[in-house]
């Protein structure tokens, strides 16, 4: 089976198990195997946009040069978040000469003197940007193939109607991300076309879910989720598919808040797009965290166990 | 803390070392908890069992020619010639108030109660400062990712001297975020052990009950005599030692 390192990112270990579970048992299914990292750290999880610091190189430089030392080429990741930071702080040591110098100079001395690791401070090999980071939805769409999927999905979900949602930072910024168009992405459309579900075109699938304002203005984002749901809702969505999170929380978890502020807005469940697939490769529906959710996704789940049964219900 | 320079003379090398910023000529063998002693200082704070596993005596110390500082325990580490130190026999960390009884364990437990935890920017410092050779930063990564069973693992060594706090940019108290999560982790997630419930049973039964009073009887110099001639574990014992007098002690076959 072919294997690739693959970095999951804290979200994904406790609150988002429900992203990761599926992705692992549908990657085996296709034929590859997501190889967590012996050790990692947080990715620095703020994206690394400052000229000047660096800082906020040191965490992401230092797990992608553990993987590049291991021998690795590729690393995968699934957060939208993670593989910002991770695909950024890469760009910037891969264009800025500067940046690179520092940050290697930084990690050389900061090697901890330990019988148990091998490498010395003597040995360092200064990292110049050689692994490339996927998202496991470019993964899925370049190395595996959206065709390849078509063909070995155990089912179609057909008559599922899924809205993606794609947030910020999956995409952006677009010269240093270049996973696909920033206004006008296709990678999720594609990818829920491949497991024969029909997707649902809606003007909000691109604008910001209020990110980290969820936190410091909760109201400001409910107010920018409520948005997202309506236009799905009334496109006619059975759920809204997404890869972030945070994008999650804001559209899944803020629904409480949405329907006390904003009365009338119906709820739509959100799905991560690994429980998508997960559904479509036949995983066991226990195993999809489906019980993480703060809208409960039953009703997209009967619909997809009814198309996998045959027939679809709507 | 007072010192005075003493007089001694040695039979040996002396180097200088600066304790606080003042010069001591102290013999070049010594720990620097000796070289402290010796120097005149009388430790009542930054020093405890003495042997390395009690953290008292972190030591923050920088040699000449090198601007890196470096760290170590005063009884364990050896004097190096011109090093300039001080003993950090306290640390101002933050510690968490909460009642284990009322905990289950879980990752976002410890966020509550440690939320600095995500302030983390993976500079390494921790790890380099630990004189126990832990890696500080990758129990952290795990308490981030709400890990208790995987901190509560790689941070069994610690001895709680604070030396990964005091270097710490983002201001996390990483010791107290360990044991939190070694008491979660033994209290919570391991399934209880028997013999330990079977040998506080067997106390509680009145065990030891007798002989205790017996020893509370006792005149002073008798107590003296029968600890001066107690059976103890001979240095580099064997993992099965075990004493000639076994009255006491919770066997292996009695547990089985």
């Amino acid at each position: 089976m072919t294997r690739v390192a693959y970095y999951p990112g804290c979200a994904l270990k406790e609150r988002s198990a429900h992203l990761e579970r599926p992705a692992l048992g549908a990657a085996e299914k296709l034929g590859f195997e997501l190889d967590e990292l012996d050790s990692w750290t947080c990715c620095g999880a703020v994206p690394p946009p400052s000229e000047e610091r660096i800082m906020n190189l040191v965490a992401p430089i230092r797990i992608l040069k553990d993987v590049r030392d291991t021998g690795d080429e590729v690393l995968v990741t699934i957060c939208d978040f993670c593989y910002n930071s991770l695909k950024r702080a890469n760009h910037r040591v891969s264009t800025s000469d500067l940046d690179r110098k520092r940050v290697n100079a930084f990690l050389r001395e900061n090697q901890p003197k330990r019988d148990y690791l091998p490498s010395t401070e003597e040995d360092y090999r200064d990292y110049l940007g050689e692994v490339q980071v996927m998202h496991l939805l470019e993964y899925l769409r370049d190395v595996v193939g959206f065709e390849e999927i078509a063909q070995s999905r155990s089912t179609e979900l057909s008559g599922l109607r899924l809205a993606p949602y794609y947030g910020c930072v999956m995409l952006r910024p677009e010269d240093e991300i270049g996973l696909d168009s920033v206004e006008n992405p296709t990678i999720i459309e594609d990818f829920l076309v491949a497991l024969g579900a029909e997707t649902v075109a809606y003007p909000y699938r691109t604008v910001c879910c209020g990110s980290y304002l969820s936190v410091s203005f909760p109201e400001s984002s409910a107010r920018l989720c409520s948005n997202i749901i309506s236009s799905a809702a009334e496109k006619g969505a059975d759920a809204i598919v997404v890869s972030c999170p945070l994008c999650f929380y804001n559209l899944d978890s803020r629904q409480k808040m949405i329907s006390e502020l904003y009365p009338g807005t119906k709820s739509i469940p959100i799905l991560y797009f690994t429980q998508v697939l997960g559904m479509a490769m036949d995983l066991d529906i226990s195993d999809l965290g489906f019980d993480k959710h703060y809208v409960d996704p039953e009703p997209v789940v009967e619909k997809a166990l009814g198309s996998l049964k045959g027939g679809g219900s709507r | 803390m007072t010192a005075k320079n003493t007089s001694q003379a040695p039979s040996e090398e002396m180097v200088p070392i600066f304790v606080m910023g003042e010069r001591f000529d102290v013999p070049a063998s010594l720990t620097i908890q000796k070289a402290m002693e010796y120097a005149g200082y009388q430790l009542i704070r930054g020093c405890g069992c003495r042997g390395g596993v009690c953290g008292a005596c972190g030591t923050v110390y920088r040699t000449p020619g090198s601007y890196r500082l470096e760290v170590g325990l005063a009884c364990q580490t050896v004097v190096q010639p011109g090093m300039y130190l001080t003993l950090l026999p306290f640390f101002p960390g933050n510690r968490a108030g909460y009642d284990i009884t009322e905990m289950e364990g879980t990752g976002e437990e410890v966020a509550e109660l440690y939320p600095e935890i995500f302030k983390c920017i993976g500079c390494n410092a921790c790890t380099q400062s630990c004189p126990m050779d832990i890696d500080v930063m990758q129990y952290m990564a795990r308490a981030i990712r709400g890990d208790v069973s995987g901190v509560a693992e790689l941070s069994f060594d610690c001895i709680m001297c604070g030396l990964c706090a005091s270097r710490c940019p983002a201001e996390e108290v990483q010791y107290n975020v360990a044991i939190l999560c070694r008491r979660l982790h033994g209290r919570n997630l391991v399934p209880a052990a028997d013999h330990l419930a079977d040998a506080v049973e067997s106390v509680e039964g009145g065990r030891f009950d007798e002989p205790l009073q017996e020893l509370m009887d006792m005149e002073e110099k008798d107590l003296i005599k029968i600890y001066r001639d107690r059976e103890a574990e001979p240095d580099n014992a064997e993992d099965d030692w075990v004493p000639e007098d076994r009255d006491y002690v919770v066997s292996r076959s009695e547990r089985d």
